[in-house]
């Protein structure tokens, strides 16, 4: 009985052990996203995100992202549209200031490739999100490439006048490219 | 009507730039007057979107539009008109290509200091000209308002001039440009 018990306890304890920590290496980081305004692309990036990065690829269950986004970094590098996403119509800063992305699973795809589900939360807005990623582990560094597409409207990123897309296209893509360190 | 120009009249190809580039220019003051008015939003960005998109065709009618003023040869003005009247008639045309390709030019720069991206109606993508830069933004922006009222003020010269050739000198200067038209000689 005495070693059953030994036995749950160590099984427990040692599995979120085995998954390491990774620290993103921020000036080699980068959380973009393209969006269209009047049918053609812009890009730019969320400066500001902290993120709890547990990864193992021999221990998927145990891996998991908790990442916490400063929306007010938002920088497109045009003033008129980095002041009117601050607004109420979109990420409305002085209300939302940060978003979170906290993954649920994590399964192999393929060698090096994954794909995480995960709850994204923007403006108090939560909605399951898949991410498609790429994570190659070089010695202590590893370098990590995803990409997803989401809705803004999903979020009320752009409502009232703006929602319809017509103006602001509906589609965002997100890219997430990640240098780490252990 | 010949497609090229005459030593009596204006081509084809010429009488229909000049009176398409004409007409998308009143519409330019237009949408241009209105979207700086209307406040911050959607209706705006719209509104400035079909602005640029035809400021950047009128651009290309005008780089095709000169190309062609340079491999043909404009009909020379009547004769009997003041050296004044000739130096005026021909800086007012000079001024007039200059203001227009000048004109498309400071609202792309102003666009593209904005780093907003430019889809002509939809069809293509035109890229920025300069990087993003507040202080280039606003001083092209000044630029831009200064040469709207530079070329109302060349059109009302160049309109008036035309009318008094044509109701005081009588003679053929406007009738040479309008479409359809015969020419008296």
């Amino acid at each position: 009985m005495k070693g059953l018990v030994a036995l749950v306890v160590a099984a427990t304890w040692s599995v979120p052990a085995l998954a390491s920590d990774w620290a993103i290496d921020h000036s080699n980081s980068r959380l973009g996203f393209v969006g269209t305004q009047s049918g053609a692309e812009f890009t730019g990036e969320f400066e500001q995100f902290e993120a709890v990065m547990r990864f193992d690829p021999e221990n998927l269950e145990a891996s998991g992202f908790d990442v916490t986004i400063d929306v007010t970094s938002f920088n497109s590098r045009s003033g008129d549209r980095d002041s009117t996403v601050a607004g109420k119509d979109w990420f409305w800063f002085k209300k939302f200031p940060a978003a979170t992305y906290k993954t649920e699973s994590i399964r192999n795809t393929g060698p090096n490739t994954y794909e995480a589900v995960g709850v994204l939360t923007i403006r108090n807005k939560s909605q399951t999100v898949p991410l498609p990623f790429t994570w190659v582990i070089d010695g202590d560094t590893a370098t990590m490439d995803g990409d997803t597409t989401l809705t803004r409207t999903n979020f009320d990123v752009g409502t009232g006048e703006w929602r319809s897309g017509k103006t602001v296209g509906l589609q965002v893509d997100i890219q997430v490219d990640l240098k780490l360190t252990r | 009507m010949p497609i090229r120009n005459t030593t009596e009249q204006w081509g084809s190809i010429a009488k229909l730039l000049h009176w398409v580039i004409a007409l998308a220019v009143i519409v330019m003051i237009g949408l241009g007057w209105w979207a700086d008015r209307l406040p911050y939003g959607s209706l705006k960005v719209d509104v400035f979107w079909v602005h640029k998109s035809l400021g950047m065709l009128i651009l290309a009618a005008m780089v095709l539009r000169l190309g062609w003023r340079l491999v043909n040869p404009a009909p020379p003005l009547p004769a009997g008109l003041k050296t004044w009247e000739r130096w005026a008639a021909h800086w007012t045309h000079y001024g007039l290509y200059a203001l227009l390709i000048a004109m498309p030019v400071s609202g792309w720069v102003i666009n593209s200091a904005a780093n907003f991206p430019l889809s002509v109606f939809g069809w293509f993508t035109v890229p920025a000209i300069t990087g993003p830069n507040e202080d280039v933004k606003a001083l092209a922006a000044n630029v831009h308002w200064l040469l709207s009222w530079v070329i109302i003020a060349t059109v009302v010269l160049h309109v008036g001039a035309a009318l008094k050739h044509h109701i005081v000198l009588k003679d053929d200067v406007l009738r040479r440009m309008l479409p359809f038209s015969k020419v008296k000689s």
